[in-house]
């Protein structure tokens, strides 16, 4: 083994969970740690912040766990050695109850979950040992007693159980003490008219006496109702979820958040004395739970605006996507999804903006009043970015008289660098192909700009034509928005000029058919690190972007960037295919959800899905999605006459 | 194509240098926020002191990214001696192992771990030199990373940068009295990755002191 490793797994085979493993495991796991230190003062993970990647065991130094309530801090625990905490991440990756300050200077390893996850599942002491963390100490759950007493019982020595209490119970939700409720034997049709009418999610099925029998959520209309295509006279009683499992309305918030967690559930009935057996008093869903929070989009907003600090601005990324993850989990529309968090990322570039600004505030000032524009591209630029995957972005300034533009070129390169480097410490990739607002070929004046599309349009090589993709679909974000307007315009101008640009647009848009084994299994990688995979970027939704985008080109349309709303816009613009556009709109929406989903399932950009990991609905979702692109690729074809233009 | 002469004779770059230098072209912005950096923290072990004669026994690293020592990359090498075949003397409790590597594979294999980061060592100079001469039969004639040792950064945190070197006593500074000043457990000492864990472990803790003395990006912390 190595020296290293082996260090680090003589530290955590001393203290359990970690003491449960069998060397093999522990080797492993102790080669996933990371090592952090921390200093007094420093803080670990917020309360309400959204869960981490990792759990926590502490080495050296002193952390404590506390809970602000009413701006009140208390203090829930101390950790010292050997410790375990934070391990909210590892349970269904909801956001922390508790803060963790460091104390003392503190040496800390972070272990990542998706490495622990497994040994969870295979090692049912391990298990046993966080389960006994949750039924302990302050935390009692009061139904599970067994469960707790079975475990204080394998552990009767170990009296670290406490580290774990993470969740504290006096943490205000508000929940709906209205709740939609039928009976039994009304038709499901009826009950989701009933459900329409509300605007609720869910209703819960009783007996005259409010006794709780079962629920009904939207979700259960989907996958038993409409995907099954059973008749809408069925009644309640055949398609409700039973048993329930209920609460005391006035449980402990940690006890009806810890039910939803570990029974994955999205809506949790509160009853009269907390059994199935007393009057329904009140329903809490997963949206409420995030509301308490504070993950609604205009907190995080407001809090983004107000912050110039990076931690603080890469911690409110985070917890958007969290919020993002609930999202895109419920079906929200994608136009909703997708304006949310392109809110989101453009408002962090506006303060990268006032960040580099300040940091360049001794330079001089007739270089600082210089008009500049910051341009998002690719699928930033497209309002698309859902994922934190590469950032591409340009920097465009006014034309300088010529004794200035050696400065000129330098200041913005400055502030483009300065402005890329807050988007990494936010979290943002770095684009592998350069380019970013820190290459100076991508930082440069209205003219040079100007330059650069009118070559690509004119003389549309290969690699014009792929600078084309990224580019066209630039987006201004930050500084003089009407540098953004001079250039669009320009392009236009340009393409109007020389429509044969067009032509060879659209033979790449051709490049990549869709999945041939149509009814069969997806197209999957052959070979390489993805070999098995199915490669939703390229395979799918790239196709679409390339066709939406020649297409509003073709008509001249300025100003729609996004993919689903270009294919709207066609819609409206050519009657005679409205259903062919809304149907590539509608399939672009779910591949844009697919990859999102499996993003932040597999903590990765969500580009290679293994066709084997998901459900047979969503395999035949995504299947149905790749009709449109053949069509359109065929009306492609006819409409820009590639069958004669050969270059 | 470019050629050097070593003892009269052309080395021609091998691939796997070119690469090393092609991904070292491209230099870190000076305001890049230490969070942001990679470093690679390594020893060597070597058969001796002097540049000249002695080799490296064995090679032992790890990353510190986002400011966290990345286990996972935890490496250890172990060359082969240029005049193999003959006795090695098991020195500083080594003997020959089995997993050794051919000078050649030893270089491709380091210089593909370093990459393009950070490298740090506690007297670098040293372990750089030594690493130069393992990769110098293969065209590399110095590693372009930027590099920081231990020993001058925590001597420039806890003395400042314009200490007159001569009043510093040079024990004051070597791995086992800072391992003690900083609280680090000094274990596996004298292997090359138990030293390059302690000194992953101190650079950890030097960052720390040097945000707190306003170095906040790389081109504070590398001068």
């Amino acid at each position: 083994m190595n020296v290293i490793v082996h260090r680090v797994a003589e530290f955590l085979k001393r203290f359990p969970p970690f003491s449960f493993l069998s060397k093999e495991v522990l080797e492993k796991v102790a080669a996933s740690v990371e090592i952090r230190y921390l200093e007094k003062g420093e803080v670990l993970f917020r309360q309400g912040q959204a869960a981490e990647t990792h759990f926590y065991i502490l080495k050296e130094g002193a952390i404590i766990l506390t809970e602000s309530i009413q701006n009140q801090e208390e203090i829930r625990d101390e950790c010292d050695e050997g410790d375990v905490f934070g391990v909210l991440a590892l349970l269904g990756r909801r956001p922390y109850v508790l803060s963790a300050k460091v104390q003392e200077n503190s040496l800390v390893y972070a272990i990542p979950v998706s490495v622990f996850e497994e040994v969870l599942e295979q090692n049912s002491r391990v298990a046993l040992y966080f389960a006994a963390g949750f039924a302990s100490g302050q935390v009692v759950v009061r139904q599970d007693l067994s469960e707790g007493q079975k475990a204080r019982g394998a552990f009767k020595n170990q009296s670290r159980d406490h580290s774990l209490m993470i969740f504290s119970d006096q943490s205000e939700i508000k929940f709906s003490e209205k709740v939609l409720t039928c009976s039994p034997e009304l038709s499901i049709q009826q009950a989701a008219a009933l459900m329409a009418e509300k605007q609720v999610s869910s209703i819960v099925v009783c007996r005259e006496d409010l006794l709780p029998l079962g629920i009904i959520t939207d979700k259960d209309l989907r996958s038993k109702v409409v995907a099954k295509g059973i008749p809408l006279d069925t009644v309640t009683a055949q398609v409700m979820s039973t048993p329930v499992l209920t609460r005391r309305k006035d449980a402990s918030f940690s006890d009806l958040y810890l039910t939803m967690i570990k029974n994955r559930l999205h809506h949790l009935i509160l009853t009269e004395d907390g059994t199935s057996q007393s009057a329904v008093s009140g329903i809490i869903s997963d949206h409420d739970v995030l509301l308490s929070m504070g993950n609604s989009p205009a907190v995080l907003i407001h809090g983004l605006m107000n912050t110039l600090d990076l931690k603080e601005m890469r911690l409110i990324r985070d917890q958007a996507e969290q919020m993002l993850r609930y999202y895109l989990e419920n079906e929200l529309t994608m136009d909703f999804v997708a304006s949310v968090m392109t809110e989101v990322n453009d408002i962090i570039i506006k303060q990268a903006l006032r960040i580099a600004e300040n940091s360049l505030a001794d330079e001089d000032k007739v270089l600082r009043d210089i008009p500049f524009c910051f341009l998002s591209l690719g699928s930033e630029g497209r309002e698309e970015q859902l994922l934190r995957t590469d950032q591409d972005n340009a920097l465009v300034y006014e034309d300088v008289p010529e004794a200035l533009a050696e400065e000129a070129q330098a200041y913005f390169l400055k502030l483009g660098t300065a402005m890329v480097e807050v988007l990494l410490a936010c979290g943002f990739a770095s684009c592998p192909g350069d380019i970013m607002a820190s290459n100076p070929k991508w930082v440069q004046p209205m003219s040079k700009w100007k330059g650069y599309f009118s070559e690509w349009i004119i003389r549309p090589t290969e690699e014009a034509i792929l600078s084309a993709t990224i580019f066209f679909d630039f987006r201004p974000i930050a500084g003089n928005l009407g540098l953004g307007e001079t250039l669009s315009l320009h392009i236009y101008e340009e393409i109007q000029n020389k429509k044969i640009f067009l032509n060879f647009l659209a033979k790449n848009a051709l490049m990549n058919p869709p999945p041939l084994g149509f009814f069969k299994d997806f197209v999957v990688e052959k070979s390489g690190e993805h070999k098995n995979e199915f490669d939703i970027k390229s395979r799918a939704m790239m196709p679409l972007a390339d066709l939406a985008r020649l297409l509003v080109l073709s008509h001249g349309v300025i100003g729609v960037n996004n993919t689903f709303k270009r294919f709207d816009r066609l819609a409206e613009l050519e009657p005679n295919y409205e259903s062919l556009f809304k149907q590539a709109a509608k399939a672009y929406e779910i591949l844009m959800r697919t990859r999102a989903l499996e993003g932040l399932q597999n903590q990765s950009s969500g580009r290679f899905i293994q066709p084997k990991s998901i459900g047979k609905l969503e395999r035949q979702l995504l299947k149905n999605t790749f009709s449109p692109i053949t069509e359109l690729q065929s009306m492609v074809k006819i409409r820009f006459q590639l069958d004669y233009f050969q270059q | 194509m470019s050629w050097r002469t070593i003892f009269g004779k052309n080395v021609k770059k091998a691939d796997f240098v070119e690469a090393f230098l092609l991904k070292n072209e491209k230099q870190i912005p000076a305001i890049r926020s230490l969070d942001q950096l990679e470093f690679t923290v390594f020893d060597t072990e070597t058969t001796g002191l002097s540049i000249k004669d002695d080799y490296i026994l064995s090679f032992g690293a790890v990353k510190i990214r986002n400011q966290a020592i990345q286990i996972e990359t935890a490496l250890e090498l172990y060359p082969n001696s240029p005049n193999s075949g003959e006795k090695t003397a098991p020195i500083h409790g080594l003997i020959q192992r089995e997993n050794q590597l051919s000078i050649r594979q030893f270089a491709e294999q380091s210089l593909a771990y370093f990459g393009s980061s950070i490298l740090v060592a506690h007297h670098i100079g040293f372990d750089a030199e030594m690493m130069q001469k393992a990769c110098k039969p293969f065209g590399l004639e110095r590693l372009t990373n930027p590099m920081l040792d231990t020993m001058n950064l925590a001597i420039r945190l806890e003395l400042g940068p314009h200490t007159d070197r001569s009043q510093v006593h040079p024990e004051d500074y070597g791995l086992d009295a800072l391992c003690k000043r900083y609280q680090i457990l000094a274990e596996d000492r004298h292997t090359a990755s138990g030293d390059a864990f302690l000194t992953a472990q101190l650079l950890l803790k030097l960052l720390k002191l040097a945000a707190a003395k306003g170095i906040r990006n790389f081109g504070q912390l590398i001068r």
